[in-house]
């Protein structure tokens, strides 16, 4: 069985063996306890359990203090990767526009101030590059994930 | 006379002072939004009202509603938690007015306090020793900035702005360079100006390498007014404390003494009544300044109350009831440590998060205790402030709390929401940390460029396997259970657990 994860650089690809109740992967091997648990037994010997939940198309997983989310990619889909990254990353208002169309900036440079939870977040550049477009202006509601501006390298 | 208390806030600190009065007889009033209408503390009230209104102004913050409830059901006496509207003078005056207990200091003493220019003032006439800095009291923009940019160069760099009406690090801002100077000024000002409508900050000297070391104090109608010895509150991220730790791993008897009998004559110096915290800048040299003071409870009142074994909550019941403070001669007992479980990314400059709590399951066992006003199924918003929970733990020795703490923190599972559970873990193996070595600039000198986890070899294979596995198994149902709870105020079917997909 193939999973496909979403990774930092790209797919993750997850080739699943079953053998009897236990789930094979690179060594590796698990097995379902109940609907939020699973034994895990790590190649190098480490064994716990695993608590696990999905929300959305994403997987939690914790072990042994450590939780992952680990976003699934349904087959046939793209992979959805993100695009200038200049969105807002928590529902907010805009209290700052730094930049207009055109302006010319740098890595590092704040291009917007939102406020969310009642502190200020600075949305900066993350290449150097050129301010294609801004979406919103100061005052404006943002949802989460919004896009924010444009930056071309 | 104290017998019926509104609670005038919400979430874990709510939780925990209606908690408070169940234990002392006391009925209980929680008022709430209605976006809070399913929170927790709403259940542990003997009576609970719903608030008009959308936004915080219409809602916690407003002073008159809260009144007319307070007044409509019979109320005589309020408690104001932290936060909202605990430090502002003019309601608890309104309070006092209406023929209600505040469960607090005066307004007087909340006015001279609360505005931090005030207070350093306030201070220096008293004798405790203030950070070497200055106050700016031009309320036009420009003006303040003339005269920040001129105070400047007397102060020196590194230097701090901060919002005279400021607290939890809003409006505030470290300046390293000159020509950083404007900009952060504006900031704090705007900051400042949207958070408690006051654009006026200070500057003091950035003292670097100090320990934030505060001391709680207890003061009744007696004319008794002592202190419970010291936090440390060293380890922050902007400016807001995450690891909180009693005693102070460095602290002499004879700091502690002199830093105590400062704080009980900067709360006399107010005719202080309640609970309320000193705070200190402790430099290396043992030398320390005054911060501010505190009037109301703090986030952090949990590690005195385990050495010192007071319920601190309970005596500003005691207080507020003009009753004498129970506590006898204190003595220190073993370690505290707590940390703060926000939903935020640590990673990504702890932004906050939100998200479901699909799996919210804390750790248990001896030494452990959790204030937290979410649960299993709860939804986090981005309405309210990130804090989930406090994890507190105590042990015999400083040593055997870390521990435990590293212990609680393995087993804190959430799932759902991102946390700062990874972060408040790898703190506990910091070596300043083991070692007590901790200042306010530790984060930010040990992860100059922002935080990542160290994940051990074969656990991103291993958690990849287990969705993997999960997935192929169909344990996918758990999804339909926890969107169910949230925003619906109804009661889960069980049924709905019977929605499993198999693939």
């Amino acid at each position: 069985m193939q999973h496909q994860f979403k990774g930092h650089d790209g797919l993750i690809e997850v080739l699943l063996e079953k053998q009897g109740d236990h789930w094979l992967f690179n060594g590796h091997t698990a097995r379902v306890k109940d609907s939020r648990t699973l034994s895990l037994d790590l190649s190098d010997g480490t064994t716990g359990q695993a608590t696990v939940v999905k929300v959305k198309d994403a997987w939690w997983v914790h072990f042994q203090g450590h939780t992952f989310c680990l976003e699934r990619i349904e087959p046939g889909t793209s992979d959805g990767g993100d695009e200038g990254g200049l969105t807002a990353p928590m529902p907010g208002k805009v209290l700052e526009v730094l930049v207009q169309t055109g302006d010319v900036v740098v890595a590092g440079q704040a291009l917007m101030i939102l406020e969310a939870m009642k502190m200020e977040h600075r949305i900066v550049a993350a290449t150097d590059g050129t301010i294609s477009a801004v979406h919103f202006a100061a005052g404006d509601q943002v949802q989460q994930g919004s896009a924010l501006l444009e930056l071309v390298e | 006379m104290v017998s019926k208390v509104l609670v005038a806030n919400r979430g874990e600190i709510a939780c925990r002072i209606l908690r408070a009065c169940s234990e002392a007889g006391l009925e209980s009033v929680a008022i709430y939004a209605s976006n809070d209408a399913d929170s927790m503390f709403v259940e542990l009230a003997t009576e609970a009202i719903m608030l008009e209104g959308d936004s915080i102004s219409e809602t916690y913050l407003n002073q008159q509603q809260i009144l007319e409830i307070a007044s409509s059901s019979g109320c005589d006496a309020i408690h104001p938690g932290f936060g909202f509207l605990s430090e502002r003078a003019d309601f608890a005056r309104a309070v006092g007015d209406s023929g209600i207990q505040w469960v607090g200091p005066s307004p007087e003493a909340i006015e001279k306090m609360g505005d931090k220019m005030t207070a350093r003032i306030t201070m220096r006439h008293a004798g405790v020793p203030v950070i070497p800095g200055e106050e700016i009291e031009q309320e036009d923009e420009g003006e303040a900035l003339r005269a920040i940019e001129q105070a400047s160069s007397r102060v020196g760099y590194p230097l701090l702005l901060k919002a005279s009406s400021g607290g939890g690090g809003k409006g505030m801002r470290a300046v390293q360079r000159p020509d950083e100077l404007l900009d952060a000024a504006k900031s704090a000002r705007r900051e400042a100006v949207a958070a408690f409508g006051d654009g006026r900050v200070y500057l003091e000297r950035l003292l670097t390498g100090s320990k934030h070391v505060e001391i709680q104090i207890l003061a009744d109608r007696t004319g008794r007014t002592i202190h419970l010895g010291e936090r440390e509150c060293s380890v922050q991220r902007r400016h807001q404390k995450v690891f909180e730790e009693a005693p102070c791993a460095t602290m002499t008897e004879e700091i502690r003494s002199a830093m105590g009998q400062a704080a009980v004559a900067a709360a006399q110096a107010v005719n202080y009544e309640g609970a309320g915290t000193v705070e200190f800048l402790l430099a290396p040299s043992g030398e320390f300044f005054f911060l501010e003071m505190n009037t109301r409870i703090q986030v952090e009142h949990p590690v005195t109350e385990l050495v010192t074994g007071v319920d601190i909550v309970r005596e500003q019941l005691r207080i507020a009831a003009g009753q004498p403070m129970s506590c006898g001669e204190l003595h220190l007992r073993g370690h505290a440590i707590e940390v703060r479980l926000y939903a935020e990314d640590a990673s990504n400059n702890f932004l906050p998060a939100i998200g479901p709590l699909a799996v919210f399951r804390p750790p248990e066992g001896p030494g452990i205790r959790l204030d937290t006003g979410v649960r299993q199924g709860d939804e986090v918003t981005p309405n309210y402030d990130p804090m989930l929970a406090k994890l507190i733990v105590w042990a015999p020795s400083r040593e055997e709390a870390l521990q435990r703490m590293r212990r609680s923190l393995d087993d804190f599972v959430v799932l759902g929401t991102t946390t700062n559970l990874r972060f408040l873990r790898e703190l506990c193996d910091v070596p300043d940390v083991i070692t007590g070595d901790t200042d306010t600039t530790m984060i930010d000198r040990l992860w100059p460029n922002g935080w990542s986890p160290a994940v051990p070899p074969n656990f991103t294979d291993g958690a990849l396997l287990v969705a993997a596995a999960a997935e192929s198994a169909g344990l996918n149902m758990s999804l339909s259970v926890s969107n169910q709870m949230v925003g619906d105020s109804g009661p889960v079917s069980p049924f709905l657990t019977l929605n499993r997909r198999y693939p």
